[in-house]
Parts: structure tokens; sequence; C-alpha cells
């Protein structure tokens, strides 16, 4: 692809990307948010049209009217948000749009089945049983079905848009060993993802992308420093990634308190401690419970046992406006569907859990919430410093922003936060560590749960390591290391990864 | 006052059931219960003949015509000591109302009254009940086949819009340029298009007579005043409205009263009791209006016993009693309003 | 740049963050840039003015096929009457979309609070006696649809669907079938052109009186900020705080109110009380409360809009009526419009780049 132009109303989303990707090669597509990568990916798999540049595909110049063209050609699309029809079988879904048929439409059940088992044999993942609904699928193996419906074309190229983002280590390994399969036979994979490292381990070239255009062309990854990446994409190089910690304050009150909290099937009783000016990192692997109990202290979740305390008074169990009244403040994994009003502007988000206050008898004084939404978000150098903006056009750090905005207005006293940096960009994250760090030093407690081991340890001042919903250590940030933490991690996994078990 | 005007009407309905009941031998029911089901009692009421059992199935009554039909054939059955009446809910929905003439045809029943909830749809029951030997009496909305029914008695769509038309035509005859405006009744309908035929019809003759609008309601108060509203608006000038149903006919007259308008001579169509008493008491638009009697169901309900007594229709010369019978569309005005009026519905 | 906000750590002291007291750097506090909120504005403006403009296409079809009878004052006055109505009960049915459900039972609510206030019992106690019924039925219908959908979990569909036929069969059975006529003066001489103030019709007044009062509600209280957030996103609105359940409680008991009230205007303008009234209220509402501009999945909702939504089809009915045009054309010619004014406001939509 050379000079690849698409505008949108308002928007120049892509302004001369030049990519180049080779026959059995992994290339890494790496740029923030709203750099253009959507856009370039949705260019290259036939949804978008561009308005100029050409596509040249194995020496000829092509347009790619649709997407059923761009698979004719043999370019196929793995989306970040899989693409896959709940209620029908896995089998189904393979060939979902090219089924296979008898007399042109009669549909051979059995040979489709026969045809995705063998797929799915070829990613190394027979255990998925093709006859099931992908409804009951985990993320993880939905992923899979999404690459064996790449598979099932005659594919030359697979664009792969941040694929380890909702896979564990050891599943990630495992679409790294697919990869490898791949491009020993010929295909080329489009590779996109937020994580350097992943792109170290995997990528042969990568290609950054900056406000829509090219800014790195090809350059082999193993001769590229991190730093040389990120300034690229971030323009401006990162000396400190994670703010210095303040000293510890033992002094400082206990803020939020839980006694024997549990959620059966989710999580062991847990005495969890929170002092003013504190932030506790909860490290483990996704299902060991890190969600559950940020959930169920904030009341969204039900404790089948114990109690959660702020400022030694009993929150009422299960019950979200009891924990915001009385000042705690959550952050949810899922912003998107979770967090945000997205038909709404930056000031209605931020000023959704406060309403009563800047109402006389149910009436909205409209202006006392712009006057102090503004100097909320401003305090954190949410961007654009517009507060009628819709929140939906914000990146996703500024997003975050306004989430904690919502709790600083709220003159919240503990923050809860599941994956705060999740589908921010680099850039962006280190801005949003300098803000929850200068939080805590306001005297807010925070509780932090992320999936990045490096964020845990360089944020917080205090680690509790999870595995199965137990507490298996705790200690001060700076005593331990990202590998201590691993064994502890993957120990438990070796544990539990019994046959006949799935890893729920 | 609102109470006084409330419990005279309740004298007056009190009053007809009592006269009514007076006529009526064998009658032991409550008199409590008004009775508009028959202005002359049945002549054969007092010798009782062999006992029949007549199964009756009718539509929902969601409509006061429709309630009056039930009621007529109810009291009808309820005078004869020989006839014992097993009535079906009314539905509206021919798949129930085809699994309640099953049952009673399972049930064995003599002889069968049946007012369909669409008379096409509910052919194919009808002649299941023949075949298995138990006469029809085809009430009113009539089946697609004579093999269906012994016998269908009903009223006559198209001859009330050409009653309605003659009554208009010989009041305006000698007004010259006179226009004429109808408020028909819901367009989905076949009876709709039978009406205004037939209204078109004679209004054909009156050369002077011009139709200047028409407009549908939904045989509904709301739909009544609404449409009314919009004529009244569009016309400013006519001689005379023929609303095809007195139901709607209420919220008409209310949106007529609404304009403040008394410059046409309105009739009605079916009936109601508060449209003769308008006709009776003369200090509204409404002038007369045109019978669509729900008295056809006492009439099914006689014609049903002497089928099933096999007897025939006294002052009639022939043994058997007809396979069809159209009732007339009378013309209701002041003048005749005192013999109907027991016989309007609520 | 990243530094910045580091350099002043204490400036987010939370204890004082929320009260508005916080010294902001530069520009005047919360000041409004014009650029933005106009151009928000623009946006609600371009939805309405559609609408608007497929209004001014009727009125002007109306005022050249039938100039003497559709532009005289007293045509105007049978507009707004008939569109009052269906116009109060889709002024509620705005809030509960808008807040993420449905009411498929206003026209059923309609019909029970129509017979329940006008039978014989009711009646003696005269005007008051009517519109206090007329009202407890409409909130009591609403308070169990509430109920159903937020406490007993009933997917709102389902909940009113059941409303629906219960209600209808309520009202069945009270009338028996039977219109039942109102004598009460006080209530009949309310539809008489004796009753206008100012040459406005009282049906109309309150009408109007909804409105503004639907649209302040929406826009500048809580209450319609929470309907937006929890049709938006009711999760996100539950993790904020907001007591949604409750909330949504209160929509239903809100389009309940509206449907009293509508009913007790049908009442006044027809005369009488019948179980066949409000038929198909459901559908117009619906769709005048969809054309008008408020998702169907909740989260945005604009009163202004329904109401032009319901002007628009009481004009349709109104010029074909006028010019003589029979129901099977009338019916043609709405759906028509239907599709032409919601295709209409996408393409203005998407020309000034909104959404």
């Amino acid at each position: 692809m050379s000079d690849i132009i698409k505008a949108f109303p308002g928007v120049r989303a892509l302004d001369g990307v030049t990519l180049q990707v080779q026959a059995g090669e992994v290339h890494c597509l790496l740029g923030q948010n709203g750099a253009g990568k959507s856009t370039l990916i949705k260019v290259l798999a036939g949804a978008h049209r561009p308005d100029s540049g050409t596509v040249t595909w194995r020496g000829e110049e092509v347009v790619l009217r649709s997407p059923i063209a761009a698979m004719r050609l043999g370019i196929a699309t793995i989306y970040q948000e899989l693409d896959l029809v709940e209620g029908l079988s896995v089998a189904e879904n393979v060939f979902l749009g090219h089924e296979r048929t008898a007399a042109g439409f009669v549909i051979r059940g059995r040979d489709t089945r026969v045809a995705a088992a063998e797929l799915l044999r070829r990613l190394g993942h027979e255990e998925i049983d093709a006859s099931r609904a992908v409804g009951e699928l985990s993320a993880a193996q939905r992923q899979i079905v999404s690459m064996a419906r790449a598979l099932s074309h005659d594919v030359r190229l697979i664009v792969m848009d941040e694929p380890s983002a909702a896979l564990d280590p050891d599943e990630t390994e495992n679409l790294f060993r697919i990869v490898r399969e791949l491009t020993a036979d010929g295909v080329a994979v489009v590779y996109i993802s937020h994580r350097l490292e992943e792109i170290r381990r995997i990528g042969d070239r990568v290609t950054v992308l900056k406000n829509g255009r090219s800014v790195a062309g090809g350059l082999a990854v193993e001769e590229t420093p991190d730093r040389e990446i990120i300034a690229l994409m971030t323009g401006r190089e990162i000396e400190h990634v994670f703010p210095g910690r303040s000293a510890p304050r033992q002094s400082a009150p206990t803020v939020l308190r839980t006694r024997g909290l549990a959620r059966e099937g989710e999580f062991a009783p847990l005495d969890l401690e929170l002092r003013a000016g504190e932030i506790v990192g909860l490290a483990g692997l996704v299902g060991s419970g890190r969600s559950e109990i940020l959930e169920t202290i904030y009341g969204a979740r039900r404790p089948s046992a114990g109690e959660v305390s702020v400022d030694g008074r009993r929150l009422r169990p299960g019950s979200v406006r009891s924990a915001v009244a009385a000042g705690l403040g959550l952050a949810p994994e899922e912003r998107k569907a979770q967090g945000l009003f997205q038909l709404e502007s930056v000031t209605r988000n931020v000023s959704v859990s406060t309403l009563s206050r800047f109402a006389r008898l149910g009436w909205l004084d409209r202006r006392g919430e712009r006057v102090a939404t503004k100097a909320v978000t401003r305090e954190l150098s949410l961007r654009p410093d517009d507060p009628d903006v819709l929140i939906r056009t914000l990146s996703g750090g500024n997003q975050q922003k306004a989430v904690l905005a919502r709790w600083l207005l709220r003159d919240c006293r503990v923050l809860l936060l599941d994956e705060p940096t999740r589908g921010v960009d680099v850039g962006a994250r280190a801005e949003l560590y300098g803000v929850i760090r200068r939080l805590a030093d306001a005297g807010l407690a925070v509780l932090l749960v992320s999936s990045e081991l490096p964020e845990v340890l360089g944020l917080a001042d205090r680690v509790l390591v999870l595995r199965e919903g137990r507490v298996v250590d705790a200690a001060p940030a700076p005593d331990l290391d990202e590998n201590r933490i691993l064994d502890l991690l993957m120990a438990a996994h070796a544990d539990t990864t019994s046959p006949g078990t799935e890893p729920s | 006052m609102p109470e006084k005007i409330l419990t005279s009407r309740r004298r007056v309905l009190f009053g007809a059931a009592i006269g009514a009941g007076a006529l009526v031998t064998g009658c032991t029911s409550n008199a409590s219960s008004s009775d508009e089901s028959a202005a002359t009692a049945p002549e054969t009421a007092g010798k009782p003949g062999k006992p029949v059992t007549i199964g009756f199935a009718g539509p929902q009554a969601d409509h006061g015509w429709l309630n009056a039909i039930n009621e007529n054939a109810t009291r009808r059955a309820e005078q004869y000591e020989d006839v014992t009446l097993e009535i079906t809910e009314g539905s509206n929905d021919t798949a129930t109302q085809i699994g309640q003439i099953t049952t009673l045809i399972n049930k064995k029943v003599d002889v069968l009254v049946i007012l369909p909830a669409d008379g096409k749809a509910l052919t194919q029951t009808g002649l299941e009940a023949m075949r298995a030997g138990i006469p029809v009496v085809n009430l009113d909305r009539i089946f697609n086949s004579p093999q269906a029914y012994r016998c269908w008695i009903g009223g006559d769509n198209y001859g009330m819009g050409l009653n309605a038309g003659r009554y208009i035509g010989e009041r305006l005859k000698d007004v010259a340029d006179a226009k004429v405006v109808e408020l028909a009744g819901l367009d989905t309908l076949e009876l709709t298009k039978q009406r205004t035929q037939g209204f078109d019809d004679a209004l054909g003759n009156y050369p002077n007579i011009t139709k200047v609008a028409r407009q549908a309601a939904e045989f509904t108060v709301e739909s009544g005043q609404a449409k009314m509203a919009q004529l009244l608006q569009a016309q400013k000038d006519f001689d005379a409205l023929w609303n095809h149903d007195d139901d709607q006919g209420v919220g008409a007259l209310r949106a007529i009263e609404q304009a403040g308008r008394d410059e046409f001579v309105m009739v009605g169509g079916a009936g109601s009791k508060s449209a003769m008493e308008a006709i009776q008491s003369d200090d509204s638009v409404l002038k007369a209006t045109v019978l669509y009697p729900p008295t056809m169901a006492a009439s099914a309900i006689d014609l049903a016993r002497a089928l099933g007594q096999g007897k025939g229709v006294s002052g009639l010369a022939e043994l058997e009693i007809p396979s069809s019978l159209t009732l007339y569309s009378a013309i209701v005005t002041k003048d005749n309003v005192e013999d109907y009026l027991p016989t309007g519905f609520i | 740049m990243t530094q910045q906000p580091v350099s002043s750590p204490r400036r987010a002291v939370p204890q004082s963050a929320g009260r508005g007291k916080l010294p902001v750097r530069g520009g005047p506090a919360g000041g409004r840039p014009p650029g933005p909120l106009a151009r928000l504005g623009r946006q609600a403006d371009v939805r309405n003015l559609s609408l608007l403009g497929v209004l001014a296409i009727l009125v002007a079809v109306g005022g050249v096929t039938e100039p003497d009878t559709f532009l005289a004052g007293s045509n105007l006055q049978l507009v707004l009457t008939q569109a009052s109505i269906i116009g109060v009960v889709t002024v509620g049915m705005t809030f509960v979309i808008a807040g993420g459900g449905i009411d498929l039972s206003v026209g059923a609510i309609v019909a029970l609070a129509s017979v329940w206030a006008t039978t014989v019992a009711t009646q003696e106690y005269g005007f008051t006696g009517i519109l206090f019924t007329a009202v407890v039925v409409g909130v009591g219908c609403g308070l169990v649809n509430g109920v159903l959908v937020a406490y007993g979990g009933m997917v709102p569909f389902i909940a009113t669907l059941a409303m629906l036929a219960s209600a209808r069969g309520l009202a069945l059975q009270i009338t028996d079938g039977r219109t039942q006529i109102v004598t009460v003066d006080a209530v009949l001489d309310l539809g008489a052109p004796g009753a206008y103030v100012l040459g406005i019709p009282p049906l109309v007044l309150v009408f109007g009186a909804v409105t503004v009062l639907g649209w302040l509600f929406l826009n500048r209280t809580t209450f319609g900020r929470r309907t937006l957030a929890v049709g938006g996103n009711a999760e996100a609105a539950r993790l904020a705080g907001i007591d949604i359940r409750r909330q949504r409680l209160y929509l239903y008991v809100l389009s309940g109110l509206c449907c009293g009230i509508a009913a007790f205007l049908l009442i006044v303008l027809s005369g009488s009380g019948q179980n066949t009234n409000g038929n198909l209220y459901e559908l117009d509402a619906i769709a005048a409360v969809i054309i008008g501009g408020t998702l169907l999945t909740g989260g945005r909702g604009t009163i202004v809009g329904s109401v032009l939504g319901v002007l628009i089809f009481t004009t349709i009915t109104n010029i074909f009526a006028l010019n003589n045009l029979q129901s099977d054309v009338q019916q043609i010619a709405k759906g028509a419009i239907i599709v032409a004014a919601v295709l209409l406001q996408h393409r203005t939509l998407r020309r000034t780049g909104g959404v």
C-alpha cells in the first residue's frame, strides 16, 4: 500500500500512509490511539475505500471494493471486537458467508464440522468442539475460532488487531506459536499491539503510525531499541514512566477495611486495610478474582460473607449506593460498557454521580455544574479542554480521566481502579500514572488492579499477589520484582491446570 | 343534576323491563335486569314442545351492538321453557371460535347459532356441523357456502344505506344544490362498502343532491369525534349527514355540539338507545336512524327452536323455515320512535 | 507536558475539588466557549429543523389544496385539539424510551382510565371525581408496570404487553362493551367553545403545559439527567451510584400519569368513556417519539421532537380529511411520510457532521 489517504468528515484519518509487507514476515503496526491503525486495517480489509493512494497485491494494483473482494484475494482480518455470531456453532461461524453446500444452498453439516475441526487442529486447539455454540466459549477460544475463520480462506495475509488483549500469558504463547507456523508457510501477518515486549518477541519488522502518517516504515525490530519506537510513536522520549513514590506514611489513618470478605467460588475471605495516601496493587492472572474483589468491595456484587467498612462505618452489603455514599469510587474494567455514557458530553459524564449537589428540589444549576466539573477536568489535564465535547470522541486516556474526575468531584476517599490503562496508549499512560500518584499524595486511598505486572510494581506502594482467589503474598512493591511474582503465579498455574479442568 | 338524569334513565329501563316481562309467560328470571330483546313476545312461548339444546357462538361483545346481540339471544332463550342455551365466551379470534364451535358439536347440541368473527374463515366449521347433522343458523356475517348453514338471518347493509339515502333524499328534494356528508364506519369491513353503495345508489335518484365528503371512522366514540370534527372543518355548510353507526355517533354529536353547528339534518345507523332518545327529545341535529336490529339474535333463537322441533314459521304457507331471511332496515323517526325504543341497545 | 500536573500535586486535593472553589488556571472560570456549545445547539436544532421542514411542507400542501379551510384559525384549533390527547401520551412515552424502556400499554391505560372515570358511580362525584379517578387509574397502572419492570426484572416489552391485555380486558369488563355517556356538565363544558381561553381550547392548554413541564423535566432536572443516564448505559449508571430501579419505576409511573391526563382529556373531548378508546395509541406515540429523534435504544430524548412528530401526524390526518381522501390513501401516505421524515433527518445530520 502506498500513499493511502482516507478522510472522514472533520478528520483526516489517514494522511499518506505507506505499508509494505513481505510474504512470510510478521509486520508489526504501532501507533497511539487515533494514529490511524484501525482505519488502515479497515482499508486493507476492504471495509473502507481510500480517497486516494494505491494498493498493490503481489505486483498488481488492485482495488479492494468490499470485504468479500479482499477475502477473495487472500486478505483476512481478525478484528479486536471479535465478529462472531454467538448463537451459531463453531463450524458454522468458521464457514459463515462461504458455507460448504450441496446444490448451492443445502448446507453440508457434517462436511462443515469435519473441515472446521481440521482447521482447529492445525491451530493446536483440537479441544474446541466444532459443534458447540460460540456463545459458550471463552474469549481465548473465540479468538481461535476467528483465526480458523481466517484460515478457512486461502489466505496470504492475516491482519490481527490486538489479538493478545483478551489472552492469558499461556494463551498468548500459543498465539505466537500459531503466528510462527503461519509465517513458516509463507503467510504474511500484520500484527497490531500496544505491548512492546510482544512486538519484540514476535515481530520481524515494524511500521509506526502517527497522526495518520507512517513515520517509520519497515524498521527491523531487532535493530530498533524500545526507546526509539516509543519516541517515534509519541514524538518525545519518556524518561521516567512511573512517578516517584512518596515516603511511606505509616501514621495515615486506615480508610478502607475488609474483614473476611468473600464470595463463594470467586475469592476466599479477604482482610484488607487501605490507608489514606496509599496505592495498593492486586496482581494476578485473569480469573484470580481481582476484578471480583474490587466489585464486591464496591457493592456491585453481593458478598457471601464478611464486611466492608469505610472510616470505621460498615457498608450495606451489595449496595453500590451505600459504597458511593461512603466515598468509594470505581473506574471499571470495561470502560465503555460500564463506565461511560457515550451519547453524552464530558461534563455530564463527570457530574453524573454528583447531580444532587448541583440541584435544588431536583432543579439543576447547570452553570454550577459546568464550573465545578471543568475545575476538576482541568486539574487532571483532560484534553480537549472543552466540557461540551462528546465523551466518545476522546482518547482512551482522557476518557479514563473523565471517570476519575467523576469521583474527584464527589470528594471520594477511596478509588478502586480496574485496569486503568487498558486501551490507553503508551504515551498517555505515563500521564495517567502521574495523575494516580498525585491523587494518592493528596490523601486518597487507591486499590489498583492490572494485568500488567510492571504497572502494578511501578505504581503501587504495596502489592498483594492473588492466586485462585487467595492472597499468596503481600509485600511493599520495592521488595518484589517481576520474576518473583511470575514464579508465584506460574506455580499456581501449574498446580491447577490438571487434565480435564478448564481454567475458568 | 347529573344524578337526576341518571336515575330517570334507570327508571325508563326498569319500566321497559316490566312491560316486556308482563307479556312473557313462564319468565321467572330477575325482573330488575333490563330487557331490550323483544317488542313482541314469541307466539309459541305458551306451548312448550320437544326440548331443544341450542349452542350459541358469537364474537367478543366489545361494542354496544354486539353486546345487544348476546343479550337478545340469552333473553329470548330464557323465555322458552323447552330451550337450553349453551353459550360460549365471545371471541374475535377465528381459531378460538373454531375450537368453541367444535366443542359444541362434540357436545351434540341440537341446533347451532353462529355469529362468526369472520364469516369466510368459519365456513369450514359450519360445514362440519352440518355434516354432523346439526343444523346451523348463521347469524348476520354470512358463510362462504350455502352448504354451511341451514338458514341465514341477518341485517341488510345495502338496504341500510338505501333507506338512509331515501330518507335524506325525500327531506331535501325541494332544496336546490343540496349537499350531503357521509361519516362511514370501519373501511376495512365489507359491510361499510355495502352501506356506502346503498347510500350512493339512493342519492342517485335525486339529481339536486351531491355527496360532498366522506370520511371513515372506526365505530368508536373517539374516532367518531375526531373524524366528524375534521368533516365539519372541511365543509362549512351542508344539508344532511349520514353516520353509519350510532356508537361512533356519540362522538360525532359531541363534535357537532363543540363546533356549534345545527344547519343540517343527521341520520344515524344501527339504532342505539341514546340515538333513539335523542330523536325522541328532538333537541339535536339527529332526526332519524336506520335500524340494523340486534333483535335478529332473538329471531335466530326462534328459528333454531323451530328447526329443533321440526316446525315451520307461522304465517307462511311453507312447511319448512326459509333458508335465508334478510331483515328490513326500518327508518326510525320522531313519529315511530316509541315503537322501537325498547329495541334500542346501549 | 506530562510533568506539569505532577509539579502541582496539591491542586487536586479532593476535599475541595467538588465545590468548584478551586483556583482554575486561565480563562473565565467555567465560561462558555461559544464554538462547541453553539455546535451542540445547532445539532439539536438540525434534528428539529428537519421536522419543522416536514411540517412546513405539509402546511404548504394544506394551504395550496384547501386554502379557505386549512389556514383558518378554527382549523388550527382543531389540529391542536386533536393532537393534544396523543401528544400528552407521547410526552410520557418520550421519557420511557429515552430511559431505555418501552410502554406498550399506553392505549389500554387510556381506555381503562377513561371508562373507570365515567362509570355511574364515579360520575356521582362530579368533575373532581372523574379527574381524580382518571389520574389515579393511570398512575396505578404505571406503578404496576414500573414495579414489574424495575423490581420484578421483567422485560419492558413483556410487562407492558401484559398490562395492555389486562387493562383492555378490565375496561371491557367495566363497560360490558357499552358506551358510557358523561352527564357531568362541568366536564362537558370544558370541551365546548365557551371554555376557550383567548381562543385556545383548554385541552390545548393542558397539552402545552405538559409539553413545557416535560421539556423542563428532561433537560433541567436531575430526574431527566438520570433518565438519560439509565437509558444510555444502565450498567454505568448503576456503577455511578444511581438507583436505576427506582428511576425505572418513576418512568413508568410518569407514563401512566400522562395516560391518566390524556384519558381525562379524551373524556372531555368525546363526552364519553368507551373500552375501545386509545386504540393503537402505543404505535402512534412510539412512531412520533422515534421520528422526533429520540433513540429507541435510550440515552437521548427530545420532547420538542416528539411533539413535532405528533403535530406532523395530526396535520397529515387533517389535510387528508379536508381533501376528502379516504382512509386507505391516508394510511399509505402516513407510512411514506414516516420514512421520509426519518430519511430527511439522517441526511441533514450527516451533512452537518452529526451522528
